[in-house]
């Protein structure tokens, strides 16, 4: 059996599902403590359950969203080495900025040397102002790490309990700028990350589960709890990711919908493109900062069921704050839940007290309660409406740098509506509407990010760059650098050597059943020509074990299932 | 125009070259792609990247002459380096941002009105392809091009010869040592347009300095005079000091600062094929600079420091801006016909060589001298292809200011050469309606493409 659990901000939801059947469902709110969630969580779907039964567990957290936002992490220097080019200025980074000399360019040739009394005194620096966690980046590191590992290993000579981060181990695709955030934010909470890990485990394993524990990443893919200490912040954004999975699971394969996320304060939209979620084609942001977190494209719409309403003047109007629940429920102001229970689209809380916010607007403007419940919905409606337009139009401004790439880009509107979440049944008959859609509400909609976490396969992905000419390959993934020695290397061989560094990944994880099937997701092949003649070749792979869910869940409803 | 994003359409055709050596092939911008990725540079708020997307057949008929017909000169991603400087300028019109980058390949400088085939790399021309879009959709008129290419710009400066609401502005190696062997500071435009062309050819070697001389005393007070509504810069990087086919001496930095001081609405890629070298940092540079962003740091790793120029090339330079600018500064009371002569016809001869498809053309041009407009325009062309193949075609151009005794004439002069013989086909582009139409001889079939209709 697999259990499936979402750690949200409110609420804390758990499956647990046998063969594609839904067996038990459970929503707890979410207490400060994110382990005592997840631990109540677990054990409310396990009633009755032995844990022997259990092959899989799988959970999201939002422990590193929390440790960011409430920047509860130590401090973190930065030793940067960018060399020539963007003045570093124009990037907000966090952290104490200390830079040293040095460069490598695009292809990883060395053009300023390091200077190791310099980077010295910069580490003195750094400990005078008490500094034990440090990250050090480079500017095109990814293609060759000699400056980052040379600066590492001085420092680490000199104070060995320093905890460091490299970028090139963090982040292998290029952008220099979002692989200083990662790096920064990798070395700001991993160890917090690795206490709570263990935590789990133990928690766990006195369940007596024996089955693999993994956890959610914010592309939609999971990694085992143990391996993912490596990449705390593959965790973040991953609860948009479990109800987007959910859908999946729930809708037939092949669909292309809208996933609307009506919560509280915000309105999460998601896409899935002929039956598979689409990924934002550029890394997350974070606190803010760009990073090198690959997420699903979520858009966050400051507007949910709580948000506050007013009139201003002759006007009503939708505010993005919360300033507690809904005024049917015992808030302070009229929101669109009032107006969902006026309308009698949601049965949450007191008829009458939702009238009265409803005339605390319209009264003065001589509206009936329910005139001004509907203009409050078509404003909410509007709104998500809005967004989802632009989420089609950016997706299909997405830049191509190929002439098929930009040939082949058409027009997809979405056939569905999927409404989750607690607002979904109230608007989303009427956002379908809009947008010519069908409206579906799934089945065990309120769990679909638990069956989302349920469902979600683990992702390995494996980023080969060879360079011929140079001699070299590198791999992403795995921060390594080695030597090509074959002088007939060409793209076969080097999609060959790309699956047997995936194959090693997986094992390193323990995954090494889920290798059978490789996607190739990307390939590059370049003929390096000077002089007119052809010199070397560039060869850049990206393949991955397949995305998506290990099966959609079945139509049948179990007995005795609460809801 | 502050607060107002730089847009960049980059486009590196990764699946396009003219052969799998040439200089124009595939990995011609990865470097630059790597460069400007791992900077960072489009995460910043003060640029914001576009998808490309595709001109039409008909607005490259609306600039060309293509032999037979638009679908056998270009391939997509002709149309789509094109399409990306007309979305990058539609954008720059409407003031979603203040100005743009057309980081594109194919270029398209050396392709002039009428293309039997490619030359200089170039089958169509992206910069004059957008004039006559930016007149035909957004009715501006004045029109300013800056060619920072190492060659002379000798396409674009054919298909604006004739008309004085575009000033061309070409600043070289001279032809006497380079290909296409053109650009001399006597070609100054024909006599409805004089001195709409200026050519600065500069002897190899000259650097930074000479280059911003030029600029500073010659190019700013010419742009200042002409007032143009929209300027366009066809930055080709090949005079950079590591160019493989050009023998300058400029830096990115002096790249950055010329663009910074001509302020173009659009930066156009053109040539350049130190493709690592030079490309990725005076790509970034440029960018930076229209993006008003400090590209003093930006610097190739090979940096050489000031160059030590030749004073006597220098001093030649600083004589020939002295001429051009009272050129300039006379333009207006210079007696046309002491040049021109008179008669109520202007006609040049010319023989164009193809060099990337060894075609040999033979042209007459002939322009209508009219006392009310830039006049129509009529190309006699003969394009030979080895012995035994070649095409001779007739083409009547009737400009967007077109007078109606003009429009008419032109008009007649294409019903007329539809009825000689030699010619294989007979094309009419009138800018005035933006209507082409094309005849072919063989089939006795007239197409007629009026472009799209509004909405579309």
């Amino acid at each position: 059996m697999h259990i499936g659990i979402d750690v949200g901000g409110t609420f804390t939801d758990a499956v647990l599902m046998d063969k594609g059947l839904v067996k038990a469902v459970a929503k707890i709110p979410t207490s400060r403590d994110l382990l005592t969630s997840l631990l109540q969580a677990l054990d409310a779907v396990m009633q009755g359950v032995g844990g022997e039964q259990v092959e899989r567990v799988v959970f999201s957290t939002t422990l590193i969203t929390n440790m960011i936002a409430e920047k509860k992490y130590d401090p973190v220097g930065l030793i940067l080495i960018p060399g020539p080019g963007l003045d570093i200025g124009l990037f907000r980074f966090p952290g104490e900025v200390r830079v040293v000399q040095g460069a490598i360019d695009y292809r990883g040739r060395e053009i300023i040397p390091l200077n190791m009394e310099e980077v010295d005194r910069v580490a003195d620096d750094l400990a005078a102002r008490g500094y034990r966690k440090v990250a050090v980046v480079g500017k095109f590191s990814c293609r060759n790490y000699l400056h980052e590992k040379k600066v590492a290993e001085r420092i680490q000579r000199r104070f060995p309990e320093w905890k460091l981060e490299l970028g090139h181990q963090v982040a292998g695709q290029l952008n220099f700028p979002r692989r200083v955030v990662s790096t920064y934010l990798t070395c700001a909470t991993r160890e917090k990350y690795r206490f709570f890990v263990q935590s789990v485990q133990e928690a766990i394993g006195q369940r007596g589960i024996r089955g693999k524990i993994f956890i959610l990443k914010a592309d939609g893919g999971t990694l085992p709890l143990e391996g993912s200490q490596e990449v705390p912040m593959e965790t973040i954004f991953s609860g948009p990711a479990a109800s987007t999975l959910g859908v999946q699971a729930l809708l037939p394969p092949g669909e292309t919908a809208v996933v609307v996320d009506i919560g509280g304060t915000t309105t999460d939209l998601a896409l899935i493109l002929s039956g598979q979620p689409l990924l934002a084609s550029k890394g997350a942001k974070v606190d803010d900062m760009f990073t090198h977190v690959r997420a699903l494209a979520v858009k966050s719409v400051p507007v949910g069921g709580d948000s506050v309403v007013e009139r201003v003047g002759r006007d009503i109007i939708l505010y993005s704050e919360r300033l507690g629940p809904p005024y049917c429920l015992g808030g302070p102001m009229p929101t669109p839940t009032d107006a969902l229970r006026v309308l009698g689209l949601t049965k949450l809380g007191d008829p009458e007290r939702a009238r009265q916010a409803m005339n605390l607007l319209g009264a003065p403007l001589g509206l009936s309660p329910e005139g001004v419940a509907e203009r409050i919905i078509r404003q909410v409606v509007e709104t998500v409406v809005e967004e989802i337009e632009n989420m089609f139009s950016s997706w299909e401004q997405e830049p191509a740098y190929r002439v098929w790439e930009v040939l082949q880009k058409k027009k997809v509107r979405p056939g569905t509506v999927v409404g989750v979440g607690g607002g979904a049944p109230g608007f989303i008959s009427q956002i379908a509407a809009r947008l010519g859609c069908s409206p579906v509400i799934p089945p065990y909609a309120p769990v679909a990010n638990a069956i989302g976490a349920a469902v979600a396969r683990p992702t390995i992905q494996i980023t080969l760059r060879a360079d011929t000419e140079q001699g070299y390959y590198t791999v992403n993934e795995e921060g390594f650098q080695g030597q090509l020695d074959d002088p007939a290397f060409n793209e076969e061989k080097a999609l060959n050597l790309a699956k047997r560094w995936l194959a090693w990944r997986a094992n390193r994880y323990g995954l090494e059943n889920s290798v059978q099937e490789v996607e190739l997701l990307r390939k590059e092949v370049f003929n390096m020509v000077r002089d007119w003649v052809t010199v070397g070749r560039l060869i850049d792979i990206t393949i991955q074990t397949p995305r998506g869910i290990l099966y959609h869940v079945g139509g049948g409803r179990e007995r005795g299932v609460e809801e | 125009m502050r607060g107002k994003k730089t847009g960049l359409v980059f486009f590196p055709a990764f699946d396009w070259a003219i052969s799998p050596t040439h200089p124009e092939r595939e990995e011609r911008l990865l470097y630059t792609r790597d460069q400007i990725f791992e900077e960072g540079v489009l995460d910043l708020p003060q640029i914001k990247e576009y998808a490309p997307r595709l001109a039409t057949v008909h607005d490259v008929a609306r600039t060309h002459f293509c032999v037979p017909r638009v679908q056998s000169q270009v391939t997509e991603a002709h149309l789509i380096a094109a399409g990306s400087a007309l979305l990058l300028a539609d954008a720059v019109v409407s003031g979603e941002i203040k100005n743009g980058f057309a980081l594109v390949r194919p270029p398209g400088h050396h392709a002039m009105r009428v293309v039997h085939g490619n030359r200089g790399f170039c089958n169509i021309n992206n910069e004059a392809i957008l004039v006559e879009y930016l007149r035909r959709h957004h009715g501006i008129r004045r029109i300013a091009i800056v060619d920072s290419d190492v060659h002379h710009g000798d396409g674009t400066q054919d298909i604006f010869y004739h008309d004085p609401d575009v000033l061309f502005i070409s600043f070289h190696q001279d032809g006497r040592t380079i290909y296409p062997g053109t650009g001399f500071p006597h070609e100054l435009g024909g006599p409805g347009a004089y001195a709409r062309t200026i050519n600065i050819p500069l002897p190899p070697g000259l650097g930074d300095e000479t280059f911003h001389y030029v600029v500073d005393n010659l190019i700013l007070p010419i742009l200042r005079d002409f007032q143009p509504e929209f300027i366009i810069n066809s930055a080709g990087q090949d005079n950079h000091y590591t160019d493989p086919l050009g023998s300058m001496r400029f830096t990115a930095w002096g790249y950055a600062e010329f663009t910074s001081k001509l302020k173009p609405h659009l930066a156009v890629l053109e040539g350049g094929y130190a493709i690592e070298t030079a490309l990725p940092y005076v790509n970034l540079a440029i960018l930076l600079a229209l993006a008003g962003l400090d590209y003093s740091r930006v610097r190739e790793p090979d940096w050489p420091g000031a160059v030590k120029e030749n004073p006597d090339r220098v001093s030649r330079v600083k004589r020939m801006v002295d001429q051009l600018l009272r050129v300039w500064e006379e333009r207006d009371n210079i007696d046309i016909e002491k040049i021109f002569g008179r008669g109520p016809f202007y006609e040049r001869q010319k023989k164009i060589f193809y060099d990337t498809d060894y075609i040999e053309e033979e042209q007459l041009e002939r322009v209508r001298r009219c006392p009310s407009c830039p006049g129509y325009i009529t190309v006699d062309s003969q394009g030979v292809r080895g012995y035994s193949y070649s095409t001779r075609v007739f083409c009547v151009s009737v400009p967007f200011q077109a007078c109606g005794a003009c429009q008419a004439e032109a008009y007649d002069a294409y019903e007329r050469a539809k009825g000689l013989d030699v010619y294989q086909y007979v094309y009419l582009q009138d800018k005035s309606t933006d209507t082409f139409f094309s005849f072919e001889r063989d089939k006795k079939r007239e197409w007629v493409s009026e472009g799209p209709k509004v909405g579309e």
